[in-house]
């Protein structure tokens, strides 16, 4: 016997014992993980469901890519064979522009389906996006679809907790609890050794994702508004952001195991916080940072503009301000009759017009975004404890599908509206002599068609510095949480 | 290697103490054996060496170490056989083996655990097979193996022969025998009076508590022991 007793050996460095206990640890409970023909079973099942909905959505978005591309150049053929006509009623007859399909948008469609695809740009007016394709929807399409990110979530939260909420519990109840901490074992590697096991499980899950998006945004070939590699990167740092997410789960349920009575407990406990992380939170927290960071109507925002619009004269020369105007271009042009004016009045005055609806359109537009990204700040800051108001908006922006890529591309597209406008009212200024004057195919061809090249991973980095930050508290805390739960963990 | 000095818990409204005032010791090479009724105060013995709970007055020591004090480090000496050893269903008889001896901070190859489970007379067919079939005496067996692989210096038996057949329970002694003669110091808590004495070095009888008996193995008899224990515990003298 005493031979047999030597052949075992005591691992004497510190460091060498607490990874071979952790590796016992991390293998001891993959084998009952991969043996527990339930949780394989369920794990596939969110694999398989999550393929499916990116297969979907990489389809959907492949058809309205190749949609948007036909109708942009639809539009611009329109635009250039409008004929002769004078500049001004160009710049009134307006182009559409289209926004481009984000090619992670088949992952996280963000706020796509409710904020319009395309914006109408014509004279005088910021038009608002239109053609909201949740619109075309029935009821669940407009509840939200199912995507891999609501799949991420909202569903694998509830695998992690479903494998990790009887932990300690079961352990106890099983009697291997006493077993363990009879050989000394520290809780403490316990909790690190079972945490990295699901860490494990996390990249099982997101793995399969990663490849497939991969895959697919390759084949998804836009690089005109996209770049390819900026579009992997975000993947990564996606991805890597709901290993955070959910590893807080890991930890969390963990927790939850050491210091409740029995594993009824745990899991009631568990799944309480994953209904109010999922389903409640969201709600509430919306409804408190709208009444805080109040956003106006529709009506009431097309009102305000309307409003200061009044001020201005627009095509009314009878308006006060058009009296000062034309006063204020005789005086300049030393001359007493807009006849005698050396460059086309008309002009000037659409000229003047354009340039203080621009001020009018950025003071109200801005103030509005302004709102939104109070709302969305407050909307995150509870994230730390309720991750999914951190995940949401960090998985838009990186999908390039929160509101602000959307603000993004309504500024360019109100850039190339104010192009268009400078551009007719210019060539109205110097070549216009009378107003019968008419421009032809030349001037509309030499105003460049719309284009929008997709804000870089910088963009993206730099608006959810905020969403970043509660991720990483959210898992710090839940560790703190679980650290202190098993500090006094008792096997009876 | 293990000792109880002056070792009391009450629990919080409990009119007595579960343990009073325990005082022993036991060397290396030595089969303590604690017996006594439901409630004497055995099983909170053995629990306070591992600091499951901890003493209200007194110290338990394993090997110097105070349990209370450094309780990894004291456990790290001992080795824990319960009345039923709690394994890991899903696991074999080998990974549950190469579980608890990594976790222990030992290591050992593949075919040393195995000799480890065949020395504890676990058949070698049963030994990859999943512990949920096992019969509670192949689960003590792999307890002891497990205590043999991670070098354990005292061995804390809580009624580790209950529910076996009287072969296996006899084979079990025979394993502790084999301990004993390499040098651990077994603290053994059972209700089998057959058990302490075939094993036992010392027999300490427990009654309310307190340590009321203490003989030497060889100073009593079956028969002997078995009044004394009766005594004790009808509280009247028996013939």
């Amino acid at each position: 016997m005493s031979q047999l007793v030597l052949n075992s050996n005591l691992i004497k460095s510190n460091s060498a014992r607490r990874s071979n206990i952790l590796s016992a640890i991390i293998t001891k409970e993959l084998r009952e993980m991969y043996r527990d023909r339930r949780l394989v079973a369920l794990s596939l099942f969110i694999v398989i469901l999550s393929l499916a909905a990116i297969l979907f959505g990489f389809t959907e978005n492949s058809r309205l890519a190749r949609e948007r591309v036909a109708a942009a150049k639809a539009d611009q053929l329109l635009w250039t064979g409008q004929g002769a006509k004078n500049p001004h009623a160009a710049a009134h007859f307006g182009q559409y522009a289209f926004k481009p399909v984000s090619p992670l948008s088949f992952i996280d469609p963000g706020v796509n389906p409710y904020v319009g695809t395309s914006v109408w740009l014509e004279a005088h007016k910021q038009n608002e996006t239109q053609f909201r394709s949740a619109r075309d929807k029935g009821l669940a399409g407009r509840l939200g679809g199912l995507s891999a990110a609501y799949i991420l979530q909202t569903i694998a939260p509830l695998l992690i907790l479903l494998v990790s909420f009887m932990s300690f519990t079961g352990e106890r109840e099983n009697g291997t609890l006493r077993q363990l901490l009879s050989l000394g074992v520290k809780p403490a590697e316990l909790l690190i050794g079972k945490a990295l096991s699901f860490n494990i499980l996390i990249l099982v899950l997101i793995f399969p994702l990663v490849a497939f998006s991969a895959i697919a945004i390759a084949s998804f070939n836009n690089t005109i508004n996209f770049s390819l590699s900026d579009q992997l990167v975000r993947l990564i740092i996606m991805a890597l952001g709901y290993c955070l997410y959910l590893t807080g789960f890991a930890f969390l349920g963990l927790g939850f195991s050491a210091i409740s009575k029995n594993s009824r407990a745990a899991l009631i406990s568990l799944l309480a916080f994953w209904l109010i992380n999922s389903f409640l939170a969201p709600r509430l927290i919306t409804d408190i940072a709208r009444s805080y960071a109040p956003t106006p109507t529709a009506l009431e925002f097309r009102s305000a503009i309307a409003q200061d619009k009044a001020k201005t004269f627009g095509h009314d020369e009878t308006h006060p301000a058009f009296v000062l105007f034309r006063n204020e271009i005789l005086k300049k042009y030393n001359v007493a009759r807009i006849e005698d004016l050396p460059v086309n009045f008309r002009g000037l005055q659409l000229h003047r017009d354009d340039e203080a609806g621009y001020q009018i359109f950025d003071k109200h537009f801005s103030a509005l975004q302004e709102s939104f990204n109070r709302q969305d700040w407050l909307r995150t800051a509870p994230g730390f404890l309720f991750p999914i108001l951190a995940i949401t908006p960090f998985s838009m922006a990186f999908a390039g599908t929160d509101s602000l890529a959307q603000y993004d591309f309504t500024l360019t597209a109100e850039a190339h509206r104010r192009n268009i406008q400078n551009e007719v009212s210019d060539n109205i200024i110097n070549f216009a002599h009378n107003d019968s004057y008419v421009s032809g195919p030349e001037l509309w061809k030499r105003i460049a068609s719309f284009s929008y090249r997709s804000p870089s991973i910088y963009f993206a980095l730099d608006h959810s510095l905020e969403a970043i930050f509660m991720l990483l508290s959210w898992v710090a805390v839940t560790i703190i949480f679980a650290l202190l739960s098993v500090r006094n963990l008792r096997p009876i | 290697m293990l000792e109880a000095i002056r070792l009391t818990k009450r629990y919080e409204g409990a009119p007595t103490p579960a343990l009073d005032d325990l005082n022993l010791s036991v060397a290396a090479g030595d089969v303590f054996c604690l017996l006594g009724p439901n409630g004497a105060g055995k099983t909170t013995t053995v629990n306070l060496f591992l600091n499951f709970i901890q003493p209200t007055e007194g110290e338990a020591l394993v090997g110097g170490i105070n349990s209370l004090r450094d309780p990894i480090a004291s456990r790290a000496k001992l080795a824990y056989i319960p009345e039923t050893v709690m394994l890991y269903g899903a696991l074999s008889g080998l990974e549950n083996l190469q579980y608890f001896t990594k976790v222990s901070g030992n290591d050992a190859s593949s075919s040393d655990l195995l000799s480890f489970l065949a020395l504890a007379g676990l058949p070698l067919e049963a030994a990859t097979r999943p512990v949920r079939d096992y019969s509670k005496g192949m689960r003590q067996k792999v307890g002891v193996a497990i205590a043999l692989a991670r070098r354990a210096q005292a061995l804390l038996l809580d009624e580790p022969t209950s529910g076996l057949d009287p072969l296996a329970a006899n084979e079990f002694a025979g394993l502790i025998e084999k301990l004993r003669c390499d040098g651990m110091a077994v603290l053994m808590v059972t209700h089998d009076l057959f058990l302490a004495k075939q094993c036992a070095t010392k027999i300490g009888i427990m009654s309310a508590g307190k340590l009321a008996r203490v003989f030497g193995a060889n100073e009593v008899d079956h028969l002997s022991l078995e009044r004394a224990y009766l005594n004790l515990f009808t509280g009247q003298e028996v013939t």
